[in-house]
């Protein structure tokens, strides 16, 4: 390993290795020809919670994301949707919304980032560690993944 | 004093046995390199490299190879040096030795220059160059957004990864992430050596250390020649308190390669660790005498000095690292300078005195305009966190709250790990002092890898009788084996109190 790194990260193995939590910053990414550039993380929750289902132009909004179940999501489904995580799976898993196709499960941020790629009404939520050039990442409440104070920011 | 003379006599006898050491494996290594390198000429499933220097090229082909397949991180980035030197114009020459640098001069001027010769650079060059440069000054969605897409067009990019796959590990401390990019590496070759380093440190790092040894263990057997496998594997050893064992490698690491310092301030630090100061000492300034960038040689100067304060000799320490910021001030290295103030305010027992060091270490950092703004506010968020751990000492309230202050303010605009981590531990600071322990509970556990932290946060614990939960954090501070100043002044208190079944507290934590 080299010398900067020994000091600042290799000397706490046995620290991490008790207290694991890697915090990550969710991106909420559009294709690059949607006018939306930031949004309020109570404007990503009407989306979610289908009270929102059209973006301005009048086209209907595509939720892609992953499954409510994985701990990423949970995360996320708490933040944006208010309430207990169980609430949000309720609301995302509803029958109504499926046969819209206005919700799309994946079950990789990759895929997420490639149907939002492919689509021009897509809305997706992703680790902002996996988006592309091919995505435009919006601003939530006026900041963006690794600004302080993001809010977006996960364990 | 005799120490200093001592000093400069190991100095002077251990530079003469290295030059003899160093020339056959550079040059080894060097011709190994350049076979490679007509080689990976013709490979089109790498990001091109543009320059008009065939001089260029090859040199800064050996510098990824010195830097990223082999850890001969130095010579490395002498060779990046060299690839500039013989193309000014070579953009991705510029940013690679600004990415890799530790000297902070020249990270400052090689960014400009990388931006000023983007032009030169060929379409996907430029995203690489977007990626290196962006991890630098803050433009980090659009760098990620870079380097994915470079990942997706070069999927056959072995080091591309790797060093994606290293930056997630080190500067974003992202495990998990890291993780996956590297696993993706070895998928694809099991034999990727690089890429086997980087996942037992992932692993290890992240919560699954028994994925490691079985890694390195491949990591050894993949380079019976060099150096670095074993001297990961002794550091992962020394951590896991194996003295012996860890020394054991780092020897085996220099008998290979003896002028692989890295395993020669493992050696230092291990001595350090096991409570033999005299002989650490005496290795560190082998280390010191090894080493070529000037950054590490002051960094190890510290380790020395540091020496004396772990055998619990305050005058002599003082001295020595009053003699290493002095000569940190002369060769402009601002950082180790101003580090040294704060190591010296660390192990003060007197808390008014030891607020003067942490002044004098903010002096340090008031001007200086040759740094990014970055890595200025980066160490100052360290002597901000040292100033709130001092004032716990001391119930002194008012002085946690102006040392919150600072960091609330830098904590605003800059995302930085170390800025993000010692805002939470001084706010635990804070409310610690106020009595709000489970305030304290919750924001200490923000930063749960700084030995300060720890120990405030068993402090709290303990405050709030979670005494389960206090000897619990107390069992991971006693079990860190490494050779910062923090470890250094937490750690064996807190030892020697679970020997004898009791618990130190953060107000009696001074030397």
């Amino acid at each position: 390993m080299t010398t900067r790194f020994r000091f600042i990260v290799l000397s706490l193995l046995l620290v991490a290795c008790a207290t694991v939590a890697f915090a990550t910053d969710f991106a909420v990414i559009v294709h690059p020809s949607n006018a939306a550039k930031a949004m309020s993380l109570a404007d990503l929750g009407k989306i979610l919670r289908e009270k929102t289902t059209n973006w301005p132009n009048g086209r209907v909004i595509t939720v892609v994301i992953r499954d409510p179940n994985s701990p990423a999501m949970k995360f996320v489904i708490e933040k944006a949707m208010g309430g207990t995580a169980e609430d949000g799976k309720a609301v995302l898993n509803e029958e109504s919304r499926k046969p819209a196709a206005s919700i799309i499960f994946v079950s990789s941020d990759e895929d997420i980032v490639k149907t939002v790629e492919a689509n021009p009404t897509a809305i997706g939520i992703v680790d902002v560690y996996n988006i592309t050039s091919g995505v435009k990442v919006i601003r939530i409440d006026d900041k963006q993944p690794f600004d302080p104070g993001y809010v977006l920011k996960g364990h | 004093m005799g120490f200093r003379n001592t000093f400069e006599f190991a100095i002077i006898a251990v530079f003469v046995a290295g030059i003899a050491a160093v020339g056959p494996i550079a040059r080894a290594q060097k011709s190994a390199a350049s076979r490679k390198i007509g080689a990976l000429a013709v490979k089109s499933d790498t990001v091109p490299v543009t320059t008009s220097s065939k001089e260029a090229r090859q040199d800064y082909e050996l510098g990824l190879s010195h830097r990223e397949d082999l850890l001969f991180t130095e010579e490395g980035i002498d060779f990046f040096r060299k690839s500039v030197k013989a193309d000014p114009h070579f953009a991705l020459g510029h940013a690679t030795l600004a990415f890799f640098t530790t000297d902070p001069s020249e990270e400052v001027r090689e960014l400009a220059l990388a931006k000023a010769s983007a032009s030169h650079a060929a379409p996907d060059e430029k995203l690489l160059i977007q990626w290196m440069t962006g991890t630098k000054n803050g433009q980090l969605v659009p760098a990620i957004a870079a380097m994915n897409d470079l990942l997706a067009k070069y999927p056959n990019d072995k080091r591309l990864a790797n060093m994606y796959g290293e930056w997630l590990l080190g500067a974003q401390e992202n495990y998990d992430q890291a993780a996956k990019v590297l696993e993706k590496i070895l998928k694809n070759d099991p034999d990727y050596y690089p890429a086997l380093n980087n996942l037992a440190y992932s692993y290890a790092l992240g919560g699954r250390a028994e994925l490691a040894p079985p890694l390195m263990d491949q990591y050894v057997a993949a380079l019976p020649g060099q150096p670095n496998p074993q001297d990961s594997y002794a550091e992962i050893l020394r951590m896991a308190g194996d003295f012996p064992d860890a020394l054991d490698h780092y020897r085996t690491a220099l008998r290979i390669a003896p002028t692989f310092f890295t395993s020669q301030v493992g050696i230092a630090s291990t001595y350090a660790l096991m409570g033999d100061e005299e002989r650490a000492r005496f290795e560190y300034v082998k280390a010191i005498d090894m080493a070529k960038e000037r950054t590490d040689r002051m960094d190890y100067r510290i380790l020395w000095a540091m020496t004396y304060f772990r055998e619990n000799r305050p005058g002599l320490a003082r001295k020595a690292f009053a003699e290493v910021a002095a000569e940190a001030h002369k060769q402009n290295l601002p950082i180790e300078e101003a580090e040294c103030h704060r190591d010296t305010a660390l192990f003060n027992p007197d808390s008014e005195s030891a607020m003067n060091d942490l002044d004098a270490a903010s002096a340090v950092m008031a001007d200086k305009r040759h740094i990014l703004v970055g890595t200025r506010e980066t160490e100052l968020a360290k002597i901000l966190q040292t100033r709130s751990f001092i004032a716990v000492r001391t119930d002194n309230v008012d002085a946690a709250r102006k040392a919150l202050e600072g960091l609330n303010s830098m904590a605003q605009t800059n995302r930085d790990n170390v800025v993000q981590d010692a805002y939470h531990s001084a706010n635990g600071a804070v409310m610690f002092l106020q009595g709000d322990y489970s305030g304290a509970i919750s924001e200490l556990e923000e930063d749960p890898r700084d030995p300060l932290s720890l120990q405030l946060l068993a402090d709290a614990e303990s405050k709030a009788g979670q005494t389960a939960d206090a000897q619990k954090t107390l069992k991971t501070l006693a079990a860190i084996n490494d050779e910062t100043v923090e470890m250094a002044v937490v750690v064996p208190p807190v030892r020697a109190a679970l020997k004898s079944n009791g618990s130190p507290s953060a107000q009696e934590t001074s030397h």
